[in-house]
């Protein structure tokens, strides 16, 4: 999968990705989010309005990225998932750590 | 009544989950009636379970996992054979992990989707069954 990567106002990066989050495309997650924080971008907002579907193995890549932004003082927050998503999200607890937003603009608008 | 399964045959590492998606994505279309609910389930159950097989059965030498899918008018159920080593594998009582855990959810969510799975070791097979009450 490839993921799009848009630096939005106040350094806030978003980063979109469009079909499954699993297995195979969740280690390429977990590579951009890195390389992000690496460069200072510590507020990210994972766009999941184009995933269409995510295992545990995207759960994990979200949880990771989560802990390696905060560690680097910043936050992970998510946008736009679909049914499946949400409902995976809450089976797991994860929705209680992954706070979820309409779309990337609004993640950091409080 | 249920029809005949619908088989599929993946061969890791040639192929991975994303065929078990298509092969679904085939079903839900000549099965229309199932309902939203019960696809998602299903589809996110038994892909954390060939995923399971891909990912921690593979001891370098590859597996081959045969899945079969029965329809019927109360439930989705998936078969699966699969040729890897014999693990240590807990299908029962697996508790979600916490929300700090970066994995180990697999089959925990498994267990949440569906109402029955099954694990056995016959002869050099892994033998998978799980089977969910279709809600619509």
């Amino acid at each position: 999968m490839e993921f799009h990567t848009e630096l939005l106002p106040e350094g806030i990066v978003a980063i979109a990705g469009e079909g499954r989050l699993n297995m195979v495309s969740a280690p390429e997650l977990r590579a951009v989010v890195e390389k992000e924080i690496g460069a200072g971008h510590t507020r990210v907002v994972v766009d999941l309005s184009e995933i269409e579907f995510i295992d545990s193995s995207g759960l994990g890549a979200l949880v990771g990225c989560l802990k390696g932004a905060r560690q680097a003082g910043g936050d992970l927050r998510i946008a736009g998932p679909n049914k499946q998503v949400t409902m995976v999200l809450q089976l797991s607890n994860l929705d209680r750590v992954l706070k979820s937003y309409g779309t990337a603009g609004d993640a950091y608008r409080e | 009544m249920s029809e005949p399964a619908q088989t599929l045959v993946l061969r890791s590492p040639r192929d991975n989950v994303d065929l078990v998606h298509g092969f679904l994505e085939r079903l839900w279309v000549a099965h229309a009636d199932i309902g939203e609910l019960d696809r998602m389930a299903f589809e996110t159950a038994l892909i954390e379970l060939v995923s399971n097989v891909i990912e921690h059965a593979d001891t370098g030498h590859g597996v081959t996992c045969v899945i079969g899918v029965t329809v019927s008018a109360t439930t989705l159920v998936a078969n699966l054979s699969d040729t890897a080593d014999a693990g240590e594998i807990q299908v029962v009582g697996r508790l979600m992990p916490s929300v700090a855990a970066e994995s180990g959810r697999g089959i925990a969510l498994v267990q949440m989707l569906v109402d029955d799975l099954q694990y056995e070791r016959v002869g050099e097979k892994n033998l998978w069954s799980m089977s969910r009450n279709r809600v619509e």
